[in-house]
């Protein structure tokens, strides 16, 4: 498709589109959104940020937004369940569904609710979430998002308050050449504290455009996961956008399973003194695969720490990226920060693109960052055929321990490590049945 | 139970590192082979258990009359070949008790039996740290991950009391090992010597042997077996040293 071929069904849904009760300035920063769209296009392999990605599935076909709702069971949802008792929203093609979900019995001072409900109940707290002109890091999905966005899950927690269950997200694309856009957001009050975990599965070729807007405030602390376990015909471009006050925690943890084409993507800002970041992933590539993790981390205030440590496994043909930037502005001094990048190869034809950077523009910072390429070790390999157990079995127990090294970074919650740890063990189950 | 034929094998880069070896090892002996270091020793017990980079060119060998060397090397193991390395090989993330119920009940599937639960597992287990005064708390660890060379010294042997080997080959179990160390070794050693199994000994020092008492001890040189007899004969090169048999290490 040309390049206005392949944006007209984007706008052409966008002028089908009601205004249906939402109020005028978010439906002048969609329509300015869309226009912004419009004017960029589909990013192009010649810009950095895209120069490692195949951007062809999303290109040769259309995939407007989804418009009849699937039925879904608990059945469904049951292989992303989090166990034990959750506050949980399960959307289906981008739309809210109330029966799987389970939000009622929030404390005092917390809202979670779907965006659609949010829009018609709370508009207000949408306003700093939606921008036409958010394009930060070559993203003109999230001009599209903004234009098109149907629905998502909102949280927001007053100062102080702390939620004494996991917040689980599941969201399932079922809709073939559809595409489900997603607006999430996450607003945590000041010394507020939440753990949030978004799933993202489905079945088909359809592809899911999430974006996530996150505010930590002054003191609080959100541990965010997310598990994209996409249909391998499917298509996810996400993006978390996070802004941290004072003294805030931030770490998130990526585990990226599945998706034909997966872009999982965190711009992230420590915006006052003392926040800290963790951002930690593991993705796990096999077949035709291609899977993207892209973090841009801003330093703009003095005293922040920002670990990064991602992790890759590309099997048979597949392709994993990793592009990482961490920026320390001239007032950001005494930052400390590292990013590590380790990839593993499986097969001759599986290929990684790791590039890290660091541009530091204070002086007085410890700033570090690597990557290492290579394949499993031969010697642990041996060691582990030599008490009889078999090749397969030796690879799928490196392989885990590969991944588990990077999820043992959850320290303190050895729930949620169990729960990543049990995707992985069920992936590398699912490459031993084919 | 093993038995070499005119072994011939090369490493990698072409060079012919065995040139006949000639070794017949019966169920219940133990035997220790001694070499220089350049011998063989290392590639006589890599060749045995499998380990890549090793290309057998002539000569066979028989393990229980089968064609050892036709066996991959996990096929051997299940078999009840065990080598305990020189390097035991340490592997983060592999929790060593997950790694040793794997093996474990790889062999057992192996024989038709089920796998062991949890409880007959650690109950084994338990009997078998206090032979070998390891902390259970390393078993907690990754795979030889943290370990004194002491400790992987113990764990090699520590996981042979598990697997129960027929044909256990030992490469140079001693070295790095303080007195201490060397007799825990040696008890878990002869704790494990049998009317059904083999021992083979791969040694430079005759130090191991006043603690493992070998029925028969070999020279390695030069890729062959130059000279066999008793118990004595170590005795007799440590005095002499390795000089007679064409190497002054």
């Amino acid at each position: 498709m040309s390049a206005l071929a392949e944006i007209q069904p984007y706008i052409e849904a966008f002028k089908a589109r009601a205004q249906a009760g939402e109020p005028d300035w978010l439906w002048h920063r969609r329509e300015g959104a869309m226009q912004r769209f419009a004017e960029l296009g589909f990013p192009t392999r010649k810009q950095e940020a895209w120069r490692f990605t195949d951007l062809r599935p999303l290109q040769r076909v259309a995939f407007p937004p989804a418009i009849a709702v699937a039925q879904a069971t608990t059945d469904d949802i049951a292989l992303w369940r989090f166990k034990g008792e959750t506050y949980r929203i399960v959307l289906v093609d981008g739309a809210f569904v109330p029966a799987l979900s389970a939000i009622d019995d929030l404390p005092t001072g917390a809202w979670l609710a779907s965006t659609a409900q949010t829009l018609r109940e709370w508009p207000e707290l949408l306003d700093p979430a939606v921008r036409e002109t958010d394009t930060v890091g070559a993203q003109p999905f999230a001009a599209l998002n903004a234009a098109l966005f149907t629905d998502g899950f909102v949280l927001a927690l007053q100062p102080g308050v702390a939620l004494d269950r996991t917040i689980e997200v599941i969201h399932l694309g079922r809709a073939a050449n559809r595409s489900s856009q997603l607006r999430n957001v996450i607003l945590l009050g000041p010394n507020s504290r939440a753990t949030v975990i978004e799933s993202y599965a489905g079945t088909g070729a359809y592809w899911t455009n999430a974006v996530g807007v996150i505010g930590v405030g002054a003191g609080a602390a959100l541990r965010h996961v997310k598990l994209q376990d996409e249909d391998t015909a499917a298509i996810h471009l996400g993006q978390h956008r996070v802004d941290l006050g004072c003294n805030a925690r931030y770490e998130s943890f990526t585990l990226s399973l599945g998706g034909r084409l997966a872009r999982n993507e965190t711009h992230l800002k420590l915006d006052g003194e003392g926040a800290a970041c963790g951002l930690f992933g593991a993705t796990l590539l096999r077949g035709e695969q291609e899977g993207t993790i892209a973090t841009v981390v801003d330093h703009a205030a003095p005293g922040c720490t920002t670990r990064e440590y991602f992790k890759s496994v590309a099997d048979d043909r597949a392709h994993g990226v990793f592009l990482g930037t961490i920026g320390v502005r001239p007032q950001a001094q005494k930052t400390d920060a590292n990013q590590l990048s380790k990839n593993l190869l499986l097969s001759r034809r599986a290929a990684v693109d790791t590039k890290p950077e660091l541009e530091i523009l204070a002086d007085d910072v410890k700033c570090s960052h690597g990557a290492t390429v290579g394949d499993l070790d031969e010697t642990a390999l041996f060691y582990l055929e030599s008490r009889g157990i078999t090749v397969a079995e030796a690879r799928r127990i490196l392989i885990e321990a590969f991944a588990a090294e990077v999820i043992e970074r959850l320290e303190d919650d050895a729930d949620l490590r169990a729960h990543l740890g049990r995707h992985v063990a069920r992936w590398l189950a699912a490459g031993d049945s084919r | 139970m093993l038995e070499i034929n005119n072994l011939h094998a090369r490493i990698n880069d072409g060079r012919e590192i065995l040139k006949g070896v000639d070794l017949a090892v019966k169920a219940g002996e133990v035997h220790a082979i001694m070499g220089p270091n350049g011998s063989g020793k290392s590639t006589l017990a890599g060749v045995l258990s499998g380990k890549p980079g090793y290309e057998v060119t002539e000569g066979q060998v028989l393990y229980c009359g089968r064609d050892l060397l036709a066996m991959a090397a996990d096929e051997r193991a299940r078999d009840g070949v065990f080598l305990a390395f020189q390097y035991p090989v340490e592997i983060p993330g592999v929790n060593n008790m997950y790694f040793l119920r794997a093996a474990l009940n790889a062999a057992r599937k192996q024989r038709g039996e089920s796998a062991m639960d949890a409880g007959q597992f650690l109950k084994a287990v338990r009997a078998k740290l206090k032979l070998l005064e390891i902390g259970e708390d390393l078993l907690q660890r990754g795979v030889n991950v943290g370990f004194s060379g002491g400790e992987k010294k113990r764990n090699e042997i520590f996981q042979m009391a598990m697997l129960e080997p027929r044909l256990a080959i030992l490469d140079e179990t001693d070295s790095g090992l303080d007195i201490d160390a060397l007799q825990t070794v040696a008890r878990g050693i002869n704790a494990l010597r049998g009317p059904e199994r083999a021992i083979v000994m791969i040694t430079h020092y005759q130090r191991l042997l006043d603690h493992v008492v070998p029925d028969r001890v070999h020279v390695l040189s030069g890729g062959r077996i130059v000279k066999s007899g008793g118990k004595e004969l170590a005795l007799e090169l440590e005095q002499t040293g390795y000089g007679a048999y064409g190497d002054a290490a």
